[in-house]
């Protein structure tokens, strides 16, 4: 079976029109991280405390968030109420995040869900062990320790890849594939900001994981253009690559639509701690795909045309 | 060709093996019900399969991980002799630099300051050197073998308290990482571990003495202007707060009444900001006939009343300090009203005795015909050094109060009745036995050389581990069978091939992950999934070109040939850059992401073996087969 014959599209004439496409959404979620005042850290990074607690029906939010707004822990009042409280998974279950504060009791976690379950007295679990689903506490140390270390996870991924690819290939790709990537990674974090998701440790990884999409995606199509690069001399560099782009084509569609399908199960199915970390991988696959047909390649049309001036 | 390929197929076949048998003692184990696994485990059998199957992560089993770090600055200000006000003020200065800035290095800050302030240090360290270079350098190594000893007691503590699989490592200087699979009660857990289990015993300052000194504090707090505003926000407390607690506010007085003019009725009815202003410190506590209470929403304020500096110097100037009981309890008053208080003592400053003494500590519960029948105990026993210390202190203040003190907290504090040789005693006031069982651990364990403080915590519970374990396995099998099944009606026996080649691909990246002893998270689940997609490309790659080849009116053997060799570069390339994403997720991840950074970097390079070496090997197998006429692709 096969989807595709022989494909011949002019992608390269379109590529204006997919350029405001990807700078409108980008604008949008570069309006929204500024708005909002850069990414929304998750406690991983900001330093904070998290509860997410098991209720035994279902549970009104409102209520909740009421309820957290006189927290008296050996008296000192405490009015987390403006806080995040949202639902966890599914409408029985609560989650609650309060960043670091100044002069924090100790084991905040554990005192919150123990406020809630004497609030909520007749929608608890029996055992207290039944009602607390997970609660963490991150130390404003560890929080800026690891803001470091994922900033310097990320220039140094760059660093490497951008090294390799000018290796194996040119500089030109590597600064093509670099584009494409940080505009991936760019329209995710937006995306992100516009629905207000936070940015946890494991979202870091997915974001990297989507720098790895991007780049084997883009590669793919960068390999083949090296290739008809060496084979057909007469060919205008537009051409070739129009080419190149429509004979990975097949591959593309086929590889893009399994991760796709692979990912959006994960998504669907795969519980609550990993659906921000599946909705990332989501979106970076869709970009992904895209950047790598009219991000990378126009950037390196661009580059040629313009060196050989 | 058939010899050619029949050693390909024999090492094919020999990494099969290995694989399968890697991964045995892990089926094993998924098999096993829970009575097989009890009976394993006396045998002593269960640990060498559990060793060598594949670890879950907490975030799949359930559990709790612990960061804790060591308090460098009160270690180092504790082993230095005569203490004085210059250096404490500059431990002071160092702790407020590390709340600003925490990534500074304690060490750093302190010579920095010491440098700053021209501070001696030969002075309060002389046993550790003559020059200041000299005691830095011994100090560092001090605080080194502190964190070494304090793994060593967490180790001993866990050991004793019983879970599973604790993992519990150091990380750099000042940290220890204590990671608890399965455990269930976490909150246990987590005061074993914070537990410092210094145990001190004080005298107790007699009654008078704490009136005259509870008079002096009302004074002198009169003067602070702060205070009102302390009182004027538990005003706005005491409207929302019953009745009865307000007017027993008024009935402390009782106990200091013998300097102060008795209380009528009529008043204590009233409780407003002028019986605050008039004695902010005691118009805050309850009289419990013997002692003070603290009613729970109060113990705040009275915290920070009893922190301020001018309060600390009167305290100090007798020789005395106050510490609050370990836990509220309700007490019923006077008027019949029940209210939740702590227990708050006066103390002399000096321990007479520590826990350094303790032998043996065992819970138990208490013998029949005394005071504490039933109730949840420990027994403890000295040795000859504490014992003799322990029948002088008691002998010779029979009569008075002993505070029984673990960690700055007042268990007990019963009064001497006669002479205690022999350095038995035991602690009460335990909620249930399993507190007790936790505090006879660490005493037996022995005190922390410093203060530990949890810097983070992650606890799973095991309800949200399992439910994160059965969407996982149910979304990789979806998954997993929607791809298996698409690449089987696109490619036909080509896809058959590729999805052989996956299904051995999944089961070589857990081969590997239990021969590593590597543990499987979520994200690493995430990972297998991404594994998928990354072995499904390389073939789809090749697939593609050999279907190129074809169009060229190749031969299937030629097609194969052309199709392999121009796709090899492709998919290194494109698997390298992948790669090395990998690599520096796992240099600088912890954790989960340090799982999902295994399964992604094993998973290529397995993906990458499988698509260029197994499918190969496969399709020139078919290739090379008699009849064999037309490449099904």
């Amino acid at each position: 079976m096969r989807l595709l014959k022989n494909p011949n599209f002019d992608f390269m004439s379109k590529k204006l029109f997919a350029l405001t496409i990807s700078g409108l959404i980008g604008l949008a979620g570069i309006v929204s991280l500024i708005f909002h005042g850069g990414p929304k850290l998750s406690i991983d990074f900001k330093g904070g405390t998290f509860v997410a607690v098991q209720f035994t029906e279902d549970i009104n939010v409102e209520e909740v968030r009421s309820k957290m707004g006189d927290v008296n822990i050996d008296g000192q009042a405490f009015d987390f109420s403006r806080e995040e409280v949202k639902h966890f998974g599914n409408q029985t279950a609560v989650s609650v995040r309060v960043p670091h504060i100044e002069s924090s009791p100790s084991n905040l976690a554990q005192k919150i869900a123990v406020h809630l379950y004497n609030a909520f007295s007749n929608k608890v679990p029996e055992n207290m062990i039944d009602f607390i689903l997970s609660k963490g506490m991150v130390g404003p140390k560890i929080g800026s320790e690891l803001s470091g270390k994922a900033i310097m996870a990320i220039f140094s991924a760059l660093g490497l890849i951008l090294l390799y690819i000018s290796i194996r290939f040119e500089f030109k790709f590597a600064l093509g594939a670099i584009a494409a990537l940080s505009h991936d990674v760019l329209i995710t974090l937006g995306m992100f900001s516009l629905l207000s998701y936070e940015i946890s440790l494991p979202i870091i990884a997915a974001f990297l994981t989507i720098v790895g999409y991007s780049l084997n995606d883009t590669i793919v199509i960068f390999d083949r253009i090296r290739e008809n690069l060496k084979s057909s001399k007469r060919d205008s560099y537009t051409d070739i690559v129009n080419k190149s782009i429509n004979q990975s084509l097949s591959r593309t569609i086929i590889t893009s639509l399994t991760t796709f399908v692979v990912v959006f199960i994960l998504w669907f199915f795969g519980g609550e701690v990993i659906n921000t970390f599946a909705f990332a991988m989501i979106v970076g696959v869709i970009v992904g795909t895209y950047s790598s047909i009219y991000i990378a390649s126009p950037l390196v049309i661009f580059l040629h045309e313009n060196a050989k001036k | 060709m058939q010899n050619k390929l029949t050693p390909r197929f024999l090492l094919i076949g020999l990494v099969l093996v290995w694989g399968i048998w890697s991964l045995w003692p892990t089926i094993k184990l998924q098999n096993l019900s829970d009575d097989e696994k009890n009976t394993l485990r006396i045998e002593g059998k269960l640990e060498e399969i559990e060793t060598k199957a594949i670890k879950q992560g907490l975030d799949l089993k359930g559990g709790m991980y612990i960061v804790l770090e060591v308090d460098l600055p009160t270690l180092i200000e504790n082993i230095a002799i005569n203490k004085d006000g210059k250096l404490s003020s500059i431990f002071d200065k160092i702790r407020a630099d590390i709340s600003i800035s925490p990534e500074a290095d304690f060490f750093d800050l302190f010579s920095e300051h010491v440098e700053k302030n021209q501070l001696k240090l030969s002075r309060y360290y002389y046993d550790y050197g003559s020059s200041s270079d000299d005691i830095l350098s011994s100090l560092n190594d001090e605080a080194e073998d502190a964190i070494n000893r304090v793994l060593e007691i967490l180790q001993n503590r866990i050991d004793q308290f019983g879970v599973a699989e604790p993992t519990i490592q150091k990380q750099g200087s000042q940290r220890i990482i204590v990671e608890l699979a399965g455990v269930q009660n976490s909150e246990r857990a987590r005061s074993l571990l914070e537990s410092t289990a210094l145990l001190e015993f004080y005298l107790v300052k007699d009654v008078t003495t704490t009136n005259e000194l509870m008079i002096k504090i009302d004074q002198i707090l009169k003067k602070d202007k702060s205070v009102a505003s302390v009182a004027k926000e538990l005003k706005s407390q005491e409207i929302e707060s019953d009745d009865a607690s307000s007017e027993q506010a008024v009935s402390v007085s009782e106990l200091f009444g013998g300097v102060e003019s008795t209380t009528d009725e009529a008043d204590s009815a009233i409780v407003d900001e002028d019986i605050f202003a008039e004695r902010p410190f005691s118009s805050l506590l309850r009289s419990l006939g013997n002692s003070i209470g603290v009613p729970e929403k109060n113990t705040f304020a009275i915290k920070k009343l009893i922190e301020k500096p001018e309060v600390q110097e009167r305290l100090a100037s007798v020789g005395s300090n106050f510490l609050f009981g370990h836990k509220a309890e309700d007490y019923v008053l006077t008027d019949g009203s029940v209210e939740r208080m702590y227990a708050l003592y006066l103390l002399d400053d000096q321990a007479e005795l520590t826990g350094g003494v303790v032998e043996e500590a065992k819970a138990n519960l208490g013998p029949q015909g005394t005071t504490s029948a039933g109730q949840p105990i420990v027994n403890l026993s000295m040795n000859s050094d504490g014992a003799r210390k322990w029948a002088i202190m008691t002998g010779s203040n029979v009569g008075r109060q002993v505070a029984i003190v673990l960690d700055k907290k007042v268990h007990m504090a019963p009064n001497i009745r006669e002479k205690i040789s022999g350095g038995g005693t035991l602690i009460e006031g335990f909620a249930n036995i399993d507190e007790a069982k936790d505090i006879a651990i660490v005493l037996r364990a022995g005190a922390l050389p410093a203060p530990v403080e949890i810097i983070e915590e992650r606890v799973i519970g095991p309800s949200l581990g399992a439910e994160s374990v059965k969407s996982g396995t149910l979304s990789v099998l979806i998954g997993l069978v929607i791809v298996l099944v698409f690449m089987i009606f696109y490619y036909r026996t080509a896809g058959t091939i590729a999805d052989f080649a996956l299904v051995w691909n999944i089961v070589l990246v857990l081969a590997i992950l239990a021969s590593l002893q590597a543990t499987l998270t979520l994200p690493g689940i995430a990972g297998l999934i991404l594994t998928v997609g990354m072995s499904i490309d390389a073939n789809v790659i090749i697939f593609e070109r050999i279907r190129e080849e074809l169009d060229k009116g190749k031969t299937a053997k030629a097609a194969i040939d052309g199709g392999y060799n121009r796709a090899l570069t492709t998919i290194i390339d494109a698997n390298m850059t992948t790669l090395i994403a990998a690599l520096v997720l796992w240099q600088f991840g912890t954790g989960p992401i340090r799982g999902f950074a295994t399964v992604l970097f094993w998973g290529i390079l397995i993906s990458m073996f499988t698509a260029i070496f197994v499918t190969r090997t496969i399709f020139n197998a078919f290739v090379n087969r008699k009849g064999f006429s037309k490449l099904s692709i």
